[in-house]
Formats: structure tokens, C-alpha cells, sequence
């Protein structure tokens, strides 16, 4: 059994079942938002409502005097869908969009519905990206595509963004979403609107609640006032949240494209990283320095990148896509996009795993090399020591300051000088009692490998020269790693040994190389240049050291 | 470009024109209308046709007057104006050239 509504259909008295009716109403609000800018809507509307009673009335007869919901469907089927008109009345929309609105914004089909953004396939020239967008904020699409044209060159990131957004915002399909397309137009009254709309009907939901539980009359107009001031409060709150929650996801997704553009850029443009992590020393390298100078040979540059792209550009993408699809108030999903996604990252996860195990293995063996620096004993007592200038060093610069780029890493600096790459660290010199009673300077050189043998192999391929003008020492300040050789962890170390009661003199500059040597004034490294120092029986002693007093023999 | 649109916009200038003919022998109500269309398959739905008819009518090219109905409501009997006539006349004389034209360069593949 069902019940059924009488109703007027151009003159026309039906009995028809309420499901019926429902579907048949909301059709007929449906052209009439899809006319509500034409000319005439009121008549059209009247000759197909005379049309549709037509053919309601051929359904019903004596024995079957209700209009049932197959009837109605049946009826739309040969009037057609709303979308199905959408070539006609083009031309009438487009001429007078202001005429009716006010009137419109009454009927309740899509028409008065906030705008929401779609791509628009009718006047697309790509995917309709730039029409839609263009769309939603009342633009000329010309500009929007200039943007993105001249952004396309910007390492291509114009076109990753208008890929992401190819794929999140959904095609308008439905004249429903047509006209969402070009809907109300979305400002700050209407946002205020809409939220207004929300909270009076809740407020309205409430005030029916409280009115069944208990309606003393007197208590309800006091009542009434402070819903209205809870309710505005309310809405200033809401809005506010929502406003600084757009807010911070536009700059998420403004933070999101700017780290994708950079990401692009280190990769594809082969720019530099730079990190600044003290006001003296800037780290700066390209990707493929580094990953040529790290990586294990056998492991391509190529899948590093995949790995990079994959692990870090997946979640970025991921940032940009959802903070886009919260901005617009998409919610049209995708699940393809979102396990393509997910399999990608997984994948760039494994490899940075496997790429970093391949790497640590390269690390894993260590070996030394000894070299016995040849030498003539110094004609007097004292050997004095110094250190060979970088070209580009003067006397004063500190340890990490150079004037090329480079890149740290422990006692690594990567430099490029002269278009070429190579890379140089730094050496570190001891000084102890010799066994014998001549001076000995000693090199040991040390790197990792994945065997003995490699490791062996890298520290051989380490270039360090100490030169020797009659009684001074010059040591070089940096050793060199063959440029086409992999960065092992090489070390070099300078073992100097001084035998009894013979002096060295340590140049100023010697203070970027020699490192906790231990002497019997407890002198800092930095305080022990510019001195003589005596080997004792124990240990070094300075000769010149006025301010400093020997420390306490333990 | 979309072939849809091409499609429809094809059918939309023709549409007129077969509208306006088929006024043209005697005033019909939109059902009669509607029928000798979807004899001639050029309506799919009937939904396109008033529309159609509004912009016609607004257009100046057709008129109506209202006639009562044995059967139901009152029917609305369009009916060619002057301009229409002439109007359908043009369109005549475009589409015997633009058929002759058309099947001309089709032809000659």
C-alpha cells in the first residue's frame, strides 16, 4: 500500500504515489534551475508540464487511477534529462545571466549551489584544467594558460602541477555540475552565507529539540536572545577556523610545490643543494657530485634518482594534491591515484633501503697505508714545520673557510675549482717521541671498502705530499682523492717523530693539521704555534712559553 | 575538439530549419510536433524541443494561440509568422545549396 498526493499538473488533477511524486518534482526543479536564465523559463516550464500531464494522463485510466513511480520514469525517459537540453539553451544562458537570478536563487535544484570547480572539457584545449580553474574565479582562461605555459619551462613544474590537477579536479560531466560550474560565485559573503545557512538550520533543529522537551513560554524569548548571541559566536568561530584552516593549507601547498620545484630542480636541473648550518661554512653540492662520488659503482646514478623522486616527490605530491582538493572541496575521490601512490612510495622506500645498504656495505672493511716519508736529518737542533698555503688560503682564513664550493662531510670538503670536481680533506698530524735519534715523519693513509683489498686500493689512490727544504717541513694542508675515485672515508694522519732533546717549531699555519698533541704545559693545539718546542724524556715541552707553566707532572 | 559538441551544434542549426518546415504545412500543438520529428529521428528527446520553440517564438518567427481540447488542457497551436516564412525560405534555398555542396565535396574523395 502507498499513500498518494493529489496534484495539479497543468490543470490536470492526478492522484500519484508519493515516491513518484518526490522523483517528479525534483525533475521538474531541475529544468526549471536549468532555465532559470532564460527567457521565458516560465513558459517553457508551463509547455512541459502540459506535455508531461499529456502523457500522465495516457497512463492512468479507470482501473488504474494513480500515478505510479514506473509512469513518472517512463515520462522522463521520453522528455529527457536536463543534461540532454544542454545544447539548446546555451545561447539564452549566456545572453541574460543576470536577468532572473535574484528570482532564481529560490529554486532548489544545483543553480543556487555554491560554485565548485571542475574541469571544463567544453572549452578545454588540454584537459580543461585552465577553463575550469579560470571558471571558479571568473578569470580569462588566456592568462591561466599563459601561466602554465611559461611555467611548463620552470624545470617543468607548471606541468606537474597541471598534471595533479588534471587528475584531482574531476571533469563536469552532469549539467548539474555545469552549472556548479559556474555557480554562485564564491566570496567572502556567500562563504558567510552558506555557513549562516548551516547554523540556522541547526540552530532551527535545536529550537524545535528544546521546544518538545519543555515550551514555558516566559523562559523562550530569553532563551531565544542567547542562542542568537551562542549562534553568532559561533558562526564568527566557525568561520574563523575555517578561514585559517584554508588558510594553512594553502601555504602547505604552497610549501609543498616550493620543496617539488627544488626537488626537480637539484635533480633535473643539476643545481645545488645549499644548507647553511653555521654563519662560516656553506654546504653546497650537486646531486650528482655527490652521488658519483658516494655512491657504489656498480649502483646507477639513474635508480638513486628514481628512489629520490619516489620516497621524497610521492608524499610531496600527496601534500599538494589533498591541500588542492581541500581548497576546491573536492570530493570526487580517487582510489586509483591514491594506491598508485602509496605502491610508488613503497617501491622508493625499498630502494633508498637497498641503495643504502649497498652503500654501507662499500664502508664496511677498513684499511691502512704506512709510508715512510724520506728525509735528510736537519743540520742544526731545531726541524721547524709549516704548512703549504692554498692558493686561495691567506694566512688568516680559519679552517672551514673557502672561497669554492664545497661540501663537508667529517674531514671532507668537495671543491670545485676550474670546472673541475675533486675532492680534498684534511689531514691531522701527530707528534711523538721518536725511538731513535733521528726525526721521522710517518703517513698513514686510510679508507673503507667493501673488502680489504678495496679499501687498500683507496688509500693507496690518496694524494698527500710532504716536502722538505733543508731544515723545515713543508706538509701539505689538504690531501687529494683521485678524482675518478670513490669518497672512502679516506684519512690521512701524519705521525712526526721527534726524537730527545731536539726541537720543532710549529709555523702558525701548522695549527689547521696538528690535532691534541699532547705536551707537558697542557698548551690547546691552537696555543702551541709559533712556539719551539723540546722533546723531554716524557713528552714535548714549549721553549717560549712565557704565560704558560708547565702542568703538574702526574 | 569534441566531436559531441560538433555533433550537436550540427543538428542544432537544423533543427530550427526542420521546425520551421514542418510549420509550414498547418499549425500544429508541440506533441504533433514532436511526433513528425521523431518520425524523421531527429528528436531523441522531447525536452529539446521547447526550448527551442521559446527561442523561435521570442525570435519572432513563430506564434501560437491556444485552442481548448477535447481530449485534456488547452493546447498551444504554433504557427509560422510572416518572418518565419520568410526566414524558412532563406534557410531553404541555404540548405538545397549546402546539401548539393556538402555531397559534392564528399563525393570527391
Amino acid at each position: 500500500m502507498n499513500r498518494t498526493i493529489t496534484m495539479n499538473l497543468s490543470g490536470i488533477i492526478f492522484h500519484i504515489e508519493e515516491d513518484a511524486y518526490e522523483v517528479l518534482n525534483k525533475y521538474l526543479n531541475a529544468i526549471k534551475g536549468y532555465f532559470r536564465d532564460s527567457e521565458g523559463r516560465d513558459e517553457i516550464m508551463k509547455d512541459i508540464e502540459a506535455r508531461i500531464a499529456e502523457m500522465l494522463e495516457e497512463k492512468v485510466s479507470n482501473i488504474k487511477q494513480a500515478v505510479l513511480l514506473m509512469d513518472v520514469e517512463s515520462v522522463i525517459a521520453v522528455m529527457g534529462k536536463p543534461e540532454d537540453f544542454a545544447g539548446e539553451s546555451e545561447n539564452s544562458e549566456q545572453t541574460n545571466t543576470n536577468t532572473n537570478y535574484s528570482e532564481a536563487s529560490n529554486t532548489s535544484y544545483p543553480n543556487n549551489k555554491r560554485r565548485r570547480v571542475f574541469r571544463d572539457e567544453d572549452n578545454k584545449i588540454l584537459g580543461g584544467v585552465c577553463a575550469g580553474v579560470a571558471n571558479y574565479f571568473d578569470l580569462d582562461p588566456i592568462w591561466l594558460r599563459g601561466a602554465f605555459a611559461i611555467s611548463f619551462f620552470a624545470f617543468g613544474s607548471g606541468f606537474l602541477l597541471y598534471i595533479i590537477l588534471w587528475i584531482i579536479i574531476p571533469k563536469a560531466k552532469t549539467t548539474a555540475e555545469k552549472l556548479e560550474m559556474h555557480g554562485e560565485k564564491v566570496d567572502v559573503n556567500n562563504i558567510g552565507k552558506a555557513v549562516n545557512d548551516e547554523f540556522e538550520d541547526f540552530k532551527k533543529r535545536m529550537n524545535e529539540f528544546g521546544n518538545k522537551a519543555k515550551s514555558p513560554e516566559t523562559k523562550d524569548k530569553l532563551r531565544d536572545t542567547a542562542q542568537k548571541a551562542t549562534g553568532f559566536v559561533g558562526d564568527i568561530f566557525y568561520n574563523m577556523v575555517h578561514i585559517v584552516g584554508k588558510v594553512v593549507v594553502f601555504f602547505l601547498v604552497f610549501l609543498g610545490i616550493a620543496l617539488m620545484v627544488a626537488l626537480l630542480a637539484t635533480i633535473f636541473g643539476r643545481g645545488t643543494i645549499s644548507v647553511f648550518n653555521s654563519p662560516t661554512s656553506n654546504i653546497h653540492f650537486s646531486l650528482y657530485e655527490f652521488g658519483s662520488a658516494v655512491l657504489p659503482s656498480d649502483l646507477s646514478i639513474t635508480l638513486v634518482v628514481i628512489a629520490i623522486i619516489l620516497f621524497l616527490g610521492v608524499p610531496l605530491l600527496s601534500l599538494i594534491y589533498s591541500g588542492i582538493r581541500h581548497l576546491f572541496g573536492i570530493k570526487h575521490k580517487n582510489k586509483i591515484v591514491k594506491y598508485t601512490a602509496n605502491t610508488l612510495w613503497l617501491i622508493g622506500l625499498g630502494l633508498v633501503i637497498y641503495i643504502g645498504v649497498e652503500t654501507a656495505n662499500d664502508f664496511s672493511e677498513e684499511a691502512s697505508v704506512k709510508q715512510k716519508v724520506e728525509m735528510v736529518q736537519p743540520a742544526g737542533n731545531v726541524l721547524y714545520l709549516d704548512l703549504k698555503p692554498l692558493p686561495d688560503d691567506d694566512l688568516d682564513v680559519t679552517y672551514y673557510r673557502h672561497k669554492n664550493h664545497k661540501l663537508k662531510l667529517g674531514d671532507w670538503t668537495m671543491v670545485s675549482k676550474d670546472e673541475n670536481n675533486f675532492s680534498i680533506g684534511y689531514p691531522i698530524m701527530d707528534i711523538v717521541k721518536s725511538e731513535t735519534d733521528s726525526f721521522q715523519v710517518v703517513v698513514v693513509k686510510t679508507a673503507s671498502g667493501f673488502d680489504k683489498q678495496d679499501a687498500t686500493f683507496h688509500a693507496k689512490n690518496i694524494q698527500y705530499s710532504v716536502v722538505q727544504k733543508d731544515s723545515t717541513f713543508i706538509f701539505d694542508s689538504y690531501f687529494d682523492v683521485n678524482s675518478k675515485d670513490k669518497l672512502r672515508a679516506q684519512g690521512v694522519k701524519i705521525i712526526l717523530k721527534v726524537p730527545k732533546n731536539k726541537v720543532i717549531y710549529l709555523n702558525k699555519r701548522m695549527a689547521k693539521i696538528i690535532y691534541d698533541i699532547h705536551n707537558l704545559n697542557g698548551a690547546l693545539d691552537n696555543e702551541m704555534v709559533n712556539r719551539k718546542w723540546v722533546m723531554t724524556e716524557q713528552d714535548l715541552e714549549c721553549l717560549d712559553c712565557k704565560g704558560l707553566e708547565p702542568a703538574k707532572k702526574n | 575538439m569534441n566531436i559531441e559538441n560538433t555533433k550537436a551544434q550540427m543538428k542544432k542549426g537544423v533543427l530550427e530549419f526542420c521546425i520551421l518546415s514542418v510549420l509550414s504545412n498547418g499549425d500544429l500543438y508541440p506533441s504533433e510536433i514532436i511526433e513528425k520529428m521523431k518520425e524523421a529521428k531527429l528528436i531523441v528527446v522531447e525536452g529539446t524541443l521547447y526550448p527551442l520553440l521559446m527561442r523561435l517564438k521570442n525570435d519572432d518567427l513563430l506564434s501560437y494561440r491556444w485552442e481548448e481540447s477535447l481530449t485534456g488542457p488547452p493546447r498551444k497551436y504554433y504557427k509560422l509568422t510572416p518572418l518565419g516564412k520568410q526566414y524558412l525560405k532563406e534557410l531553404k534555398a541555404t540548405w538545397a545549396e549546402l546539401v548539393t555542396s556538402v555531397n559534392k565535396t564528399i563525393e570527391k574523395k
